[in-house]
């Protein structure tokens, strides 16, 4: 009898253990991809695919067009801008942390690029006929990354702006309006 | 009169000196082998992959690749500082920064289901 009220009480235990995990797995399926919504992927996936491959490559000339240009800004204009001030014995200490802001944004934009470009080429290798699921999961990270991405232009936007202020302060600093010099 | 008295071949050719030209090619390609790993993973693990247009799918964008940035003057870092060569480096900023602002990079959600057309009509 007292066996019996053990096994059964066991048999509970691990009936509510499997059930919970059984809700869990299908709680957490069901956020993601809908039975229709994988029908559609499927029938959809050439054209999914097509799409991805073409934003693959406008990202990557993107990638490299805008990066060219962020990196002669820090190299060719504003470390040169820095140096002259400097060896003009100027204090250049608010441009110098404005640049260094910048440089900080830049590395942010070249890695997170990477992590996104990584993510994106995933989700293009799974075949999505036999892989929805797993499909649409890899295209929501490479979302997420993307998004990265275009938080890291616009910090490096609004680091250009600073500059630019942090450049008009220094002349207002020094140069006031009569042009005179003030160290 | 001491004489040396010369010792008999008795050594058997090694395994080593056997397969000497076996041991070279496979050295060889080890050594390649290792060489090429260490270098596509500094290719991958650098960044340089994924500005390397010349990989295949990047065909139709390669035309496109901004490869003289000529315009693109370099400021002086010697010389005097003063009102005009500040305005000279605001003008040379502002023409570089008006690049990155007429472009809204990777803006928009060309990942969202709705976009790529996966998402469920309500």
């Amino acid at each position: 009898m007292k066996i019996s009220k053990k096994l059964s009480f066991v048999g509970f235990l691990l009936a509510v253990g499997v059930g919970g995990l059984t809700i869990l797995k299908v709680g957490a399926q069901g956020d993601t991809v809908s039975d229709q919504q994988t029908n559609l992927i499927i029938t959809n996936c050439v054209l999914v695919k097509n799409t991805l491959n073409q934003l693959h490559a406008s990202d990557a000339l993107l990638r490299v067009n805008m990066g060219q240009i962020y990196e002669s800004m820090s190299t060719k204009l504003m470390d040169k801008f820095n140096n002259r001030v400097a060896n003009n014995d100027f204090n250049n200490n608010y441009i110098v942390s404005v640049f260094e802001n910048y440089n900080l944004a830049l590395n942010s934009f070249r890695s997170d690029y990477i992590d996104y470009e990584e993510y994106l080429s995933s989700a293009i290798g799974i075949d999505c006929t036999k892989q929805p699921v797993s499909f649409y999961d890899a295209v929501a990270l490479a979302r997420t990354k993307r998004v990265k991405v275009h938080e890291d232009i616009l910090k490096l936007g609004k680091n250009i702006d600073q500059y630019k202020l942090a450049v008009s302060q220094f002349e207002k600093d020094h140069f006031g309006t009569d042009g005179g010099v003030k160290r | 009169m001491d004489r040396q008295t010369a010792s008999p071949i008795t050594d058997q050719p090694t395994f080593k000196d056997k397969h000497r030209f076996f041991l070279f090619i496979v050295g060889s390609i080890g050594i390649a082998t290792t060489v090429v790993v260490a270098s596509m993973s500094m290719y991958n693990g650098s960044g340089a992959a994924q500005l390397d247009l010349s990989r295949p799918g990047y065909k139709s964008v390669r035309s496109k690749i901004t490869a003289n940035d000529g315009d693109f003057q370099n400021y002086s870092s010697s010389g005097v500082i003063d009102k005009n060569s500040i305005k000279e480096f605001r003008s040379l900023f502002d023409r570089q920064s008006q690049k990155t602002k007429s472009v809204d990079a990777f803006g928009g959600d060309p990942l969202s289901p709705e976009e790529l057309g996966i998402a469920v009509p309500i």
